[in-house]
């Protein structure tokens, strides 16, 4: 072990329901425990984030009679990031009649996912995806049709049979709303309270269950206590870790951490998806970073200039894309991956792309982005068919920068854009917290290393939709319904202290430098060492960075205002606080992973071809990290992963 | 690159009670290439070093889904840019020595919480009389057992697209919020799935929208030039057919 | 929760049907609706104004035949009046709860341009609207009850006695302060149907991307018409050497 004071504890296990992999579902349902329906009422659960996953659960919910409140920190809950997904979602509806099965997507998203998942979850993810789109189509979602008037699906993110089913760019603001008016629909009911611009910031438990949450209303700066029989996670992803990412500038990791800080173990953090087509950084003021779809990877060219000298004379502005001619470009996915070419998956892309700018051949003003060029595809296909194509995302991109990529080939570079790792979860979604469940993408999830196209939504509204309903029951029967006005005990006094002790110390430092500096600083070590290429020395050097810039964080940040009302830095603060103990975390578990797999690649540990190696014997487990009260001293514990129906294979796209 | 010098006036608020009044601040060496929230980023960041409050605006996604953003820019709600959230307006729209103005949305319905941020969760109480499809997780039918002809899928999309931004309300001389209700409602009237409780729909989100305050739609049709998702006001005539078919149908306005 | 709050104060059928017509959108049909009468109304006006042009006999004899009418006119007046009102009242009530909507103004604020319809004709409907209703109630006090064959406009129809309006006409629209203000009000009843008659249609709930555009001409070359047509009379008056 390279790390000297790894900590180690007992394995976990992931509560494994029982018969073959195809009935276990069935098996768990048939025997879990229900609710009395006159009961349901007297059970309160509190839903924080109401994105997919969120809206969806809370919905749910509601409907079977429990009593739920949801909290968003946004100012309605249709506003949460899910909105912002473009491609699609999977069912393995197999409309199109092309071979497509439950089996198979079960196949294809533990091997997308370089086996580094639970079978049984990902089984029930693939079977419940078909439910879903009914669902969905119930609600009124307009997906994508043809002619006939039958739902259309397409292939995407190199998958063999097409089971995308989409709603033009917009699917994931499409499904939100209908998770979201389903969620309305209990608000009016009287079913939900909705509690919009709150943000949670502790948990509490009761003998060491979730009894209840800390909440801060934005738009007062009060602190809220709730109590409920049960706590229910869904609050997205971490990749603002990164400070540059395609999540929205208000995801962040708070809740999820103020569980990890309360008993709950944080699951494989180094699993990050960086998505290779973005629009490169343009200034020191970015804020964000803005996904263009992985479906212009069909048609598109990825390339760059042969030479360092050319790139360069092009990073001046000396030479023009256009006028360089074909034998001083290096078409460099086509050259070194001859069978996928463009349609690489998603980690090779963006690793490549980094090598070449590494190499001094990027281009852009910075030097970090590649082209893409249709030049080609307008020749083959005519300008129309290219713009029947693509003409929503080329005027995105032509609003962004200015230019018009019909003429000029665009400028692409990668950007974290999904965290596959979260809290760790049982097979009931439930966390090593008794009540406290983890839902869609704050789990650490069912796309191990890697997650494919058009998977996330389908695992938000899996969970939120089809797994919950069923599993929170089991844990609930049985259960002393809490007071949901006893706010006042020691546990949520002692909480709600701690908080507002850590709200005022924030307050009082009156330091130099503003909350963006820290979180844009920190973002840079994370995007430069625990980014798309990692290595033992750049790991182990970011962890002694880190602990530095969060005592400098304690010592010298600046927030102006006050915390009483409306103050974006404060809530800024208080997740960048979280950020700077993450991204901690994230180092130590790339560092003690010593393979590589999906997301995670270890410069130390490549094929002679530059491709990941993976190390089944030593890493096939999911590393659930446990809070001992010093960020720096986590201790590991390892859930053995055990493949019994598939065989764990390399992947290879040459 | 070309660096802009630019004067900004922007409402400063303390709080939904307090008066407000336009503040001039001097913005120097703005990029072409920012992003207008950008910009304002900047400016926030100088203020804070400065020792003084940061202009507070709401945004989230920066990418012109999430809807969160919303700023009247020289006196159009989103600025100069068609088709484009404040999000995604560029610098290089303006030009050096610009002076720029910069207002919340305003409507009563829309309280200011601080400066620039304002209150939408009227939208949200609206949306929860009906802009759905009741059907409970479970009980659907397979997703292809009702043919939906393309045509009106599209158009059912078109509707769907609203971010809920309330650029609509912000522009119109009437404050009204016709054009985000009655995307909604279109929506479910192009689809079968809508059918089965149309009339309910109709005349309880209109009643709502009533009652939180918004105006009445005046045709003058600004809100359609400033959204986002071009949403027509189209919809907004499909709105009140379905409201005089379901008023008549129903013989009352309440249900 | 709420539904249960509706139930309880259940209204009886009359408030009802009424409660249609609190809501904007009945309000707004209703203004759309009537509007639509008004304009079909004003052809009529206007085409009997024309005969004017024909001369003194055309014209009273035109008149005359309206007044013969009798009941039927008086029902129509009627009716006419309703519409009035309706459009009127409903028209305030509209423009005086959008008013009161946005209490904080703009300290700027200017139009997005295509594809909105905002135009000075658009934003002055309520103050074009009462010069038109007071001017209707003036005009009808000065023609319709103003000096009859009693006060000695009297001609002779077909060696039947009636009423001279022509004469009446001519003497009022010689005075050239009544010639401008109608005038003056006619160019206003332009600006109001330039925005009022594509605008009752989508009130109405009539729109179509291919005929919306038509019709919105259409509502400016309505509007032309009636501004010149009805123009052209006290003009015409003023001008061409004619005695009453």
């Amino acid at each position: 072990m390279t790390i000297s004071n790894l900590k180690e504890g007992a394995d976990l296990k992931g509560v494994q329901p029982d018969g073959p992999l195809a009935q276990k579902w069935d098996s768990y349902k048939a025997k879990a425990k229900v609710v009395n329906p006159a009961n349901k009422r007297k059970y309160t659960v509190l839903v924080i984030g109401t994105g997919l996953a969120g809206a969806s659960a809370a919905a749910s919910l509601a409907e079977l009679g429990y009593k739920v409140k949801a909290f968003c920190i946004q100012d309605s809950p249709r506003r949460a990031h899910s909105i912002a997904a473009q491609g699609g979602i999977n069912a393995a509806k197999n409309y199109q009649n092309d071979g497509d099965s439950i089996w198979r997507l079960f196949y294809d998203t533990i091997k997308g996912g370089d086996y580094r998942s639970r079978e049984s979850n990902v089984h029930r993810l693939a079977q419940v995806s078909v439910s879903i789109i009914d669902q969905c189509v119930a609600q009124g979602v307009p997906f994508a049709r043809d002619y006939g008037g039958l739902l259309s699906n397409r292939s995407f993110g190199g998958s063999l049979v097409s089971r995308t089913f989409y709603a033009r760019g917009q699917t994931g603001q499409q499904l939100l709303l209908g998770a979201y008016g389903a969620m309305m629909r209990q608000v009016d009911a009287g079913k939900v309270e909705l509690l919009t611009h709150r943000e949670m910031l502790d948990l509490v438990t009761v003998d060491g269950q979730a009894k209840g949450v800390i909440i801060r209303n934005l738009k007062t700066g009060e602190m809220e206590s709730y109590a409920g029989d049960a706590v229910l996670l869904c609050t997205g992803g971490y990749g603002n870790v990164y400070y540059l990412s395609t999540n929205a500038m208000n995801s962040n990791v708070t809740a999820a951490w103020r569980c990890h800080r309360r008993g709950a173990y944080f699951a494989n953090p180094c699993f990050t998806q960086i998505h290779p087509t973005c629009i490169p950084v343009s200034g020191d003021y970015q804020s964000k970073l803005t996904l263009m779809s992985e479906s212009l990877r069909n048609d598109g060219r990825v390339w760059v200039p042969k030479t360092q000298e050319l790139a360069a004379r092009v990073r001046k502005g000396e030479v023009k894309p256009s006028d360089i001619a074909e034998e001083d470009r290096d078409y460099y996915l086509e050259r070194r991956y001859p069978t996928f070419g463009n349609l690489v998956p998603r980690d090779v892309a963006s690793r490549n792309a980094k090598y070449v700018c590494d190499e001094g051949r990027g281009v852009g003003e910075s030097g970090l982005a590649v082209y893409l060029d249709f030049a080609e595809a307008i020749n083959r296909l005519g300008m129309s068919v290219v713009k029947d194509r693509y003409d929503n995302l080329f005027e995105m991109y032509e609003r962004i920068t200015g230019e018009n990529p019909y003429h000029t080939p665009m400028r692409i570079f990668p950007a974290v854009h999904y965290t596959m790792g979260g809290l760790w979860v049982d097979y009931n979604l439930m966390t090593t917290v008794p009540g406290l469940y983890a839902l869609g993408e704050a789990n650490f999830s069912d796309h191990g290393a890697n997650r494919l196209g058009a998977s996330a939504l389908m695992q938000g509204l899996a969970d939120g939709y089809f797994v919950i309903p069923y599993t929170i029951g089991d844990y609930l029967a049985g259960a002393k319904p809490v007071d949901i006005k006893d706010t006042d005990s020691a546990p949520f006094r002692e909480a709600r202290a701690g908080i507002e002790a850590q709200v005022q110390k924030l307050m009082n430092v009156k330091g130099t430098k503003t909350v963006t500096e820290f979180h844009r600083e920190l973002g840079l070590k994370m995007w430069d060492y625990v980014g798309m290429s990692r290595s033992e020395a750049g790991l182990k050097q970011i962890l002694t960075e880190i602990p530095k810039l969060r005592e400098e964080f304690w010592q010298n940040v600046r927030i102006p205002g006050t915390e009483n009302g409306w103050n974006k830095n404060l809530e800024f603060a208080l997740r960048v606080a979280d950020f700077l103990e993450l991204g901690e975390l994230m180092a130590r578990d790339a560092l003690v992973r010593e393979e590589s797999c999906g997301g995670h690649f270890r410069e130390e540990y490549q094929t002679e071809d530059g491709e990941a190696l993976r190390n089944d014997e030593k890493y096939a487990y999911a590393a659930a990290w446990e809070f001992t009260g010093n960020p720096s001293e986590p201790v590991l514990h390892k859930e053995q992963l055990e493949f019994e129906n598939v065989q764990l294979a390399q992947r290879s796209y040459k | 690159m070309s660096k802009m010098n630019l004067t900004l006036k922007i409402w400063r608020q303390a709080s939904a009670n307090a008066p407000g009044a336009m503040e001039t601040y001097p913005l120097a060496d703005v990029s072409e290439h920012m992003s207008f929230l950008e910009m304002l980023d900047v400016l926030n960041e100088k203020l804070i070093k400065e020792g003084k409050e940061p202009v507070e605006f709401d945004y989230d996604c920066r990418e012109g889904i999430c809807g969160t953003c919303g700023l009247v820019i020289n006196g159009v709600a989103h600025g100069p840019r068609k088709l484009t959230a404040t999000c995604q307006l560029h610098m290089r729209e303006f030009k050096n020595g610009d002076t720029i103005t910069i207002e919340p949305w305003r409507a009563n319905a829309f309280p200011v919480i601080k400066d620039l941020v304002v209150d939408r969760t009227a939208f949200d109480r609206i949306v929860a009389k009906g802009g759905y499809v009741s059907v409970n997780t479970g009980s659907a039918r397979d997703a292809n057992e009702t043919p939906i002809g393309k045509e009106d899928a599209d158009k059912a999309f078109d509707a769907a697209t609203c971010i809920s931004c309330g650029a609509c309300v912000a522009a119109c001389p009437n404050a009204s919020a016709s054009l985000f209700v009655s995307a909604k409602v279109s929506q479910y009237t192009y689809l079968p799935q809508g059918h089965p409780e149309r009339e309910r729909r109709v005349l309880k989100m209109v009643s709502q929208m009533d009652d939180e305050g918004f105006g009445n739609c005046s045709n003058h049709g600004e809100c359609e030039a400033v959204c986002p998702k071009g949403i027509s006001i189209q919809n907004i005539a499909i709105m009140r057919r379905e409201y005089v078919k379901a008023a008549l149908k129903t013989g009352s306005a309440i249900v | 929760m709420q539904q249960a709050e509706k139930e309880t104060a259940k209204p009886g059928p009359l408030a009802s049907v009424l409660s249609i017509f609190n809501t904007t959108i009945g309000q707004k049909i209703i203004t759309g609706l009537t509007g639509l009468g008004l304009v079909g109304f004003l052809v009529g006006h206007l085409a009997g104004n024309l005969t004017l042009f024909a001369g003194s006999e055309a014209f009273n004899s035109y008149a005359h035949k309206l007044e013969s009418l009798g009941f039927i006119l008086y029902a129509v007046e009627l009716g006419l009046l309703a519409v009035f009102v309706f459009h009127i009242v409903f028209a305030i009530s509209v423009t005086s709860h959008n008013k009161s909507a946005r209490k904080s103004k703009y300290v700027d604020s200017r139009s997005a341009g295509k594809p909105s319809r905002k135009s000075i004709s658009s934003q002055t409907m309520i103050y074009t609207g009462i010069i038109l209703g007071l001017f209707t109630i003036i005009h009808v006090w000065m023609f319709k009850f103003g000096p009859g064959m009693a006060a000695g406009y009297h001609t002779d129809l077909h060696g039947l006695p009636a009423r001279d309006l022509y004469r009446l006409v001519v003497e009022k629209f010689k005075n050239p302060w009544i010639m401008g203000s109608y005038s003056a009000v006619m160019l206003l009843l332009g600006v109001h149907v330039r925005h009022g008659f594509w605008s009752a249609f989508q009130s109405l709930g009539a729109y179509h991307p291919r005929y919306t555009p038509l019709i919105y001409t259409l509502g400016i070359l309505i509007a032309v018409l009636f501004a010149i047509g009805f123009l052209a009379l006290p003009v015409y008056i003023f001008f061409a050497p004619l005695t009453a």
